[in-house]
């Protein structure tokens, strides 16, 4: 899991330079620490906030820090630690510089070194060396999937669900931190249980209850690696909605004139299980007397405008619960799974629709063409929806070449990047298809769009047409040849 | 044969009085005998009471009927040959009585009362009696029960479901008397009609041969079968059946299920209308005089019509909502 | 004549090429329609398989296609008849699931990755088109005039006699058997007619294919050498004959012995000694003929027919014997219910119980068969006319289809081919007769003219009826009529077929369709919505018990293990689980937890007024474990003393403490007010409290409860026995139960 991870990331920072570059040849430059790394303490962490958002089904976590150079000399590299495990579970990891926006995201990436040691560090390379004695305010964010685990693990269908999350009140860093505070963010007021610490200073006991906050701190100094284990429980009566694999496939017709997208989701409740086992009286009862349910009922899947004929099943055939409304203004897909989902219940299911290609494909100027779809769709819901595994197809016309893609998903959660072949209807050399897997991405980053470009000379536009009459008539010919040999066969009796 | 039974049950009226403080081993023995001079030992309230009386050590099967034909119980006079053959062959077969099992028959006739106190509607019912002491001493004495719900049964079966309540004590098996007068009469026949066709070959070697007689079979049987014959042999549906109102209804409700009277009026319908097929077909065309074709040909045109027609709204009869039909039977 | 429509023509008169053309165009255009028609579920619903058999027809191809032949060969499947298994490869006509692996792998070579699941659901539809086109030939070789060919193609087209069993999604044997049967017979008279080896063995080689896909073979097997026999009695043997049968009967012998389901059985089994027999008496008859044909001398001819007649009777009687004695297998069980209509009823209740194996009431024959029904006759008398060998076939296939059709209406099916033959020849004849432009002169005129040729032939011919040549029709008008009224019989033909069709054949009975108020269609899918939640949220392993007919399905769409299947070889199998639905919960729990049950499935209609509902079956499983265990289940206890049987309030105690009507009715009545708790099936007024369950609990009921799957519990682990222990917990709830069952039904992964 880690070594993936970690190289993976190493990989889509490179394969932003060509999709087509192998995994040998980024390996070979990727910097391998030595096992015995400490992050040069070069730099202090002036002030630090670190905001957790429970709301959703996945925690976002925001760390605003300013960082000082403590050294003589000049500094770009900035190492935030992190477990090996949340590693694994760490997606879109972006950084800014809250004074200027314009600095644009900054490169960050996992940084190799021990595999066994659980401190794994995520190094940031600030765009210019920081000088010494500067100060520079950077913005962390990113998310974490997994986190919460339901307590109770398991109730009745009609109880609240609750969970629970456990993070350090103290940010780890690498660094030694001033000032600190952490702040969480609850989807309600409602979150009995948290952990409560000795004050300090001002308030005498950590933390203070501002609605639906809880603020731990600000905290005094404290050395390089503090933590300070706490963990909140909050309620949660909403489906907790995790996509261990989606498979989301882009196919480009040229001749139709049609782009095609089929998605497969492997859906999965991680909320809280069903202490006593489904019961369909309770349940047709509270759907009409309190409708707000810890099960996932319905999905509601916003596709771009002008999509159409869309289709919805699963591995035993259609599934006839889905409505479909399109208009000029939205084409909106709303979907009820077979069976309500609890907690532990799993449901995968496919969808798709079509949409014209001139929503998506224009001509470059350098002649090629060029392919703008959103990376991920899929549907939002107001408890957000958290993928594991991403597997984008896009599925060129045959003999496309010279593939090129960008993307403003966060370069962390992209592990792979290749180009291979597919063959499919009345293909003969098959299909260019880009193969990109991300991993540990959140319904946030819904309508981040992939830019795709490659050139499709003429010859291997007529091909199809060609092939096809050429077959045609190979089978007429061979209709008379039969035809022929049964006129002997006859006349021979 | 039939005179003895009456006889010795006439003879048993005796018993009762003395039977009274007869231990079961005497019963059993009394019973025993009387079963092996005749057997089913013919039942009377009394015999009954004391064959069945509790304790016993042995099993005793009764048959409780009613074979007078006032109460018109087909199933009891189909059954009666069976049981009386079971309990022969049994009680040959088990002289000495090691299986402990009398078989008896409680007439309605004969017994009322015991009819009155088990509070039978239905007959014939079966009744076996397990022995409350002994080595087969069963926990329960109350009578196992066997009710004829799927119509007559074999002697066969029957000796299958006794024996299964009489485990380990010996199963003597059915012996069907090998019977001399069919097979001779068989015999006969067959020799007599061997006879007659050779005679009678020359005149009906003809017949055979014809051609118009195997259509004429064949025809009729096809027109049997495609009316749904079978059906009626299988399920044995009743003939014609009353509606509500006192009148006969010829058409059963329903898809699934017929009357005879009705496959037959289907199959006579079927037979017109292959019959006018036929003749427009073969007939018609080898008419040398134009007029006789003329009227030949609207004659069998009409009836095709008409007789489809009215098939047709009979067909609407039995599957609602069949939504074709031809004039005049709309 | 040949095989080919094309060549239909090179015997006819002028305008051949054109004719030709005309007729393959319009055999094209039938083999379309046939097709077509057969397409309303898809329309309707979506490309689905259909109904109980062809679930395990569909998971066999999937089989087959992932894992190759040889594996498909020796096929042990241990998900089903759990624990036993089942030696599927060796347990089933292949000929099906090859068939359409082939076409997969063909589309593949050609570029045209189809899903298996469409090219199973369309395999019947395009066979069906094919034996359109076997019709025609067939009808061909009876008539010289090649419109009763066509007709016949069309008849059977869209016969609902045949469609019955061939609409897209019904992916069964029959599918590709009824062409086969119609093709082999065609090989046969063509084989028959030349004498010719390769027509022969070619009619054996599509034989073997038949013995290959369908049980039904055993017609074939039993017609041809009922044909032979027929022949021989009116005298009609022939080198032709001799050359064709033992061709046949030699190469197809063998070619049935390859399929390990049929093994031996050729020369084991009753059914196979007509033909085994037949072979035998035309060797002996051959070389009579032989000797005959080197001797001279009238009483040594008469001996020798007397030598051959006897000969056959000894050979008759030591069949008999050799099957009184056993050495012979007697007929298989479900072949002799054929012949002792009772047999079945008493002896195996299993086959009895299936719908499809139930006498034919007339109204069936009709609405499969419509007019074809009474035209039926008309041809077979037609085929009187001139008696050739091939008229001969017609007359016995007539005969005994219409037999077997009567006794079962499955076999409505190997009926509707020569109907459709024969109705086709009496129309044509008709339609000819009544469409000739040119009158014939008026009387005294021997025009010998019109429509069939066999007028003149007839002449000499036995029909008394057929003596007078045929003159022809006189009156236009007359012959307006009469084509007029044949236009609106076969008009009205046409739509009853698609009325039939659309109305009674064309529901996938997975799916059900009802009508919203408004007049849309909205669809009930609660079979699919408890299969996935099945295949999703239970063991991979997890052992479903459910009555037989849904064995194949869940194997199909949930996936799981079953105990019995639609593929009822071990009756006591099925007689157990009959035992555990009807006994009460004591007796089953251990019943279910010796056969390692999880999870109990049953079938409900009761919310719905859905017929097809498990207490609706509930007596045969009571017959059939009653078959089994006579002393502990009896249907008599199911009935109440009035002889009814009753769900609400009245029921027996035996009825209400079954497990069956447990599991279907409990919690029922919360749904409804209380003592409103209304069965629609049965409309009965349920009492006011439902029944308990203690050692099996409810784990998923379907939105319109069509479904219902149970969970059996655990053995207590307070070592309580499951009775105490619900009630226990019925009386003062204890969290500790509730909680103790929670985590164990739910997949961690």
């Amino acid at each position: 899991m880690k070594t993936t991870a970690v190289l993976s990331a190493l990989l889509s920072v490179l394969s932003l330079a060509s999709a087509a570059s192998s995994d040998k040849k980024s390996s070979s430059t990727s910097t391998t620490l030595p096992a015995t790394f400490r992050p040069p303490q070069v730099f202090k962490n002036a002030n630090l906030v670190h905001v957790v958002s429970v709301e959703k089904n996945y925690v976002k976590e925001n760390i605003n820090v300013v960082i000082e150079n403590i050294d003589k000399a000049a500094h770009d590299e900035y190492f935030v630690p992190f477990t090996a495990d949340q590693l694994s579970r760490l997606g879109g990891v972006e950084v800014k510089d809250r004074k200027d926006a314009a600095a644009g995201p900054f490169v960050a990436e996992a940084a190799q070194f021990d595999q066994e040691s659980d401190i794994q560090y995520l190094r940031i390379r600030l765009p210019q060396p920081l000088a010494s004695g500067a100060q520079q305010t950077l913005g962390i964010s990113y998310y974490l999937l997994k986190a919460y685990v339901p307590l109770p693990a398991a109730i009745k269908q009609e109880e609240q669900q609750f969970l629970s999350y456990s993070f350090s009140a103290y940010c780890p860093s690498a660094y030694t931190t001033t000032k600190q505070k952490t702040e969480v963010k609850f989807p309600s007021t409602n979150f009995p249980d948290y952990t409560k610490l000795p004050g300090s200073g001002a308030v005498q006991e950590f933390p203070t209850k501002q609605g639906s906050k809880l603020i731990y701190g600000p905290f005094d100094e404290k050395p390089a690696g503090a933590i300070q284990p706490v963990s909140v429980r909050f309620e949660f009566n909403k489906p907790v909605n995790h996509v261990s694999r989606l498979e989301r496939d882009i196919e480009v017709s040229h001749w139709g004139g049609n782009v095609a997208f089929e998605e497969r989701y492997a859906l999965y409740h991680r909320g809280a299980n069903l202490s006593s086992l489904f019961n369909r009286v309770k349940w047709q009862q509270s759907q009409y007397y309190s409708p707000t349910s810890f099960a996932l009922k319905e999905m509601k899947f916003p596709l771009r405008v002008g999509s159409e004929d869309p289709y919805y099943y699963d591995v035993i055939g259609n599934i006839s619960t889905s409505r479909f409304r399109s208009n000029k203004r939205e084409a909106l897909l709303e979907i009820k799974p077979r069976y309500p989902i609890f907690g532990g219940w799993k449901f995968p299911f496919t969808i798709g629709w079509n949409s014209d290609a001139k929503n998506f494909l224009r001509r470059a100027a350098g002649g090629g063409f060029v392919l703008n779809v959103p990376f991920l769709e899929g549907p939002r819901q107001p408890e957000g929806v958290e993928y594991e595994q991403v597997e984008v197809r896009v599925i060129l016309p045959e003999g496309a070449e010279n593939v090129k893609y960008q993307t403003s998903i966060p370069t962390t959660s992209i592990t792979s990047a290749d180009v291979e072949i597919h063959k499919t209807f009345l293909d003969t050399i098959g299909r260019t298809a880009l193969i990109i897997k991300a991993r540990n991405l959140v319904d946030d980053l819904r309508d981040r769009e992939l830019i795709v470009s490659y050139d499709l000379p003429l010859m291997a536009r007529l091909r199809k047409p060609l092939i096809v009459f050429g077959s045609s008539m190979a089978l007429l010919v061979g209709a008379l040849v039969m035809g022929k040999l049964e006129f002997k066969f006859d006349s021979r009796k | 044969m039939r005179w003895l039974p009456a006889f010795l049950s006439a003879a048993l009226l005796a018993a009762p009085s003395l039977a009274a403080k007869k231990s079961a081993e005497e019963r059993f023995t009394a019973f025993h005998t009387k079963s092996l001079s005749s057997t089913p030992v013919k039942l009377r309230d009394n015999t009954y009471r004391e064959l069945t009386g509790a304790p016993r050590d042995y099993t005793a099967a009764v048959l409780l009927t009613a074979m007078d034909a006032r109460f018109g119980c087909q199933l009891c006079r189909e059954f009666q040959p069976e049981w009386d053959l079971l309990s022969r062959s049994w009680t040959n077969g088990d002289k000495a009585g090691e299986s402990r099992l009398v078989f008896g028959t409680l007439d309605f006739s004969d017994g009322r009362d015991v009819f009155m106190s088990l509070g039978l509607q239905t007959a014939p019912i079966l009744l076996l009696f397990p022995p409350t002491v002994g080595p087969h001493a069963a926990a329960s004495p109350e009578p196992i029960r066997y009710d004829f719900t799927n119509g007559p049964q074999t002697a066969e079966q029957i000796h299958s479901w006794v024996a299964r309540h009489l485990a380990d004590r010996p199963h003597p098996p059915i012996k069907r008397p090998f019977n001399w007068m069919r097979w001779i009469s068989t015999f006969v026949v067959l020799s007599g009609g061997l006879t007659a066709s050779f005679v009678a070959w020359p005149y009906v070697l003809p017949v055979i041969q014809s051609r118009s007689v195997w259509a004429a079979i064949t025809l009729i049987s096809i027109l049997l079968f495609t009316s749904g014959h079978m059906f009626n042999h299988i399920r044995n549906v009743p003939y014609v059946a009353g509606d509500g109102r006192g009148g006969v209804s010829y058409f059963a409700s329903g898809f699934q299920n017929q009357y005879g009277l009705e496959t037959q009026i289907v199959a006579a319908i079927y037979g017109v209308l292959a019959l006018s097929g036929i003749s427009l077909a073969i007939k018609v065309p080898r008419m040398t005089d134009p007029r006789a074709q003329g009227i030949a040909i609207f004659a069998w045109g009409g009836i095709l019509f008409l007789v489809y027609s009215f098939l047709l709204s009979v067909f609407r009869g039995k599957n609602a909502g069949y939504p074709f039909s031809l004039p005049p039977f709309m | 004549m040949s095989a080919d429509p094309l060549q239909a023509l090179a015997s006819a008169g002028k305008g051949e090429n054109t004719r030709s053309l005309l007729r393959f165009i319009i055999l094209a255009l039938i083999a379309g329609a046939a097709i077509a028609s057969r397409l309303f579920s898809v329309i309707r619903f979506e490309s689905i398989i259909h109904e109980f058999d062809p679930w395990f027809n569909f998971r066999a191809t999937k089989y087959l296609v992932a894992n190759g032949f040889y594996n498909f060969w020796d096929w042990f499947d241990d998900r089903t008849w759990h624990p036993l298994g089942r030696v599927t490869g060796g347990t089933l006509y292949p000929g099906l699931m090859v068939t359409s692996g082939i076409i997969y792998h063909a589309l593949r070579a050609l570029a045209i990755p189809v899903d298996i699941r469409n090219i199973c659901v369309l395999l019947a539809p395009a066979f069906s088109g094919l034996t359109a086109i076997a019709a025609y030939l067939l009808t061909n070789e009876m008539t010289p005039n090649s419109s009763a060919g066509l007709l016949a193609a069309l008849f059977m087209g869209i016969a609902p006699g045949y469609i019955s069993r061939s609409v897209a999604g019904s992916y069964d044997n029959e599918a590709i058997a009824i062409f086969l049967l119609v093709f082999t017979f065609y090989l046969w008279i063509k084989a028959l007619k030349q004498g010719s080896m390769l027509w022969g063995a070619l009619c054996a080689l599509f034989y073997g294919y038949m013995v290959a896909s369908w049980g039904g073979y055993a017609f074939i097997t039993c017609l041809l050498p009922l044909h032979a026999f027929v022949l021989i009695c009116m005298g009609r043997y022939s080198t032709r004959l001799y050359v064709s049968y033992t061709t046949w009967y030699a190469l197809g012998t063998l070619a049935s012995m390859q399929i390990p389901f049929v093994g031996f059985l050729p020369v084991k089994t009753s059914e196979h000694m007509p033909a085994l027999g037949i072979f035998g008496f035309l060797q002996l008859l051959a070389f009579l003929d032989y000797i005959r044909s080197a001797i001279p001398g009238r009483q040594f001819q008469t001996f020798l027919w007397l030598f051959a007649g006897g000969t056959f009777g000894l050979g008759l009687l030591g069949l008999v014997l050799a099957t009184s004695a056993g050495v012979i297998a007697p007929w298989g069980g479900r072949f002799y219910s054929l012949w002792d209509t009772s047999y079945a009823k008493i002896h195996i209740p299993i086959i009895a119980s299936v719908s499809e194996h139930q006498p034919t009431a007339w109204p069936a024959f009709f609405f499969d068969l419509n007019m074809l029904i009474w035209l039926f006759p008309v041809g077979v008398y037609l085929c009187f006319q001139e008696l050739a060998d091939e008229h001969v076939f017609i007359v016995v296939y007539a005969l005994f289809g219409s037999y077997f059709a009567g006794v079962m209406v499955r076999l409505m099916l190997t009926l509707t081919p020569v109907v459709c033959v024969a109705a086709a020849i009496a129309v044509s004849t008709l339609l000819d007769t009544y469409l000739s432009a040119k009158s014939p002169s008026p009387p005294p005129a021997h025009a010998a003219d019109g429509g069939e040729g066999a007028g003149k032939k007839a002449a000499k011919a036995g029909l008394k009826s057929t003596t007078k040549p045929v003159v022809g029709i006189y009156g236009l008008w007359g012959k307006g009529m009469m084509v007029g009224a044949m236009a609106v019989y076969l008009l009205l033909f046409v739509l009853h077929c698609t009325w039939v069709t659309s109305n009674a054949y064309s529901s996938p009975s997975v799916v059900l369709a009802s009508k919203m108020p408004d007049g849309s269609q909205h669809i009930i899918d609660d079979y699919r919505e408890a299969y996935q939640w099945l295949r999703q949220n239970t063991r991979e392993d997890a052992k479903i018990m459910s009555w037989w007919d849904y064995g194949y399905q869940i194997g199909g769409m949930a996936d799981r293990p079953t105990l019995v299947d639609n593929n009822t070889w071990n009756n006591t199998h099925i007689a157990t689980v009959g035992k555990a639905m009807s006994s009460s919960e004591e007796v089953s729990y251990p019943i279910m937890r010796q056969h390692e049950v999880d999870y109990v499935l049953v079938v409900f209609g009761g919310l719905l007024g859905y017929s097809g509902d498990d207490i609706n079956k509930f007596l045969w499983m009571v017959r059939i474990a009653e078959g089994i265990w006579p002393d502990e289940v009896s249907e008599r206890a199911f009935f109440t003393p009035r002889g009814e049987y009753r769900v609400d309030g009245e029921a027996t105690d035996a009825m209400k403490n079954s497990l069956m009507y447990k599991m279907s009715y409990y919690n029922y009545n919360n749904l409804f007010p209380p003592g409103q708790a209304m069965d629609r099936m049965r409309n009965a007024r349920l009492p006011e409290v439902g029944p308990t369950l203690s050692t099996i609990e409810e784990a998923f009921t379907s939105e319109n409860w069509i479904i219902r799957i149970y969970k059996v519990k655990d053995l207590d682990n307070l070592g309580r026995d499951h009775m105490s222990a619900a009630a226990f917990d019925r009386g003062s709830k204890k969290k500790k139960a509730a909680k103790k069952r929670g985590p164990r039904q739910l997949r961690v992964d």
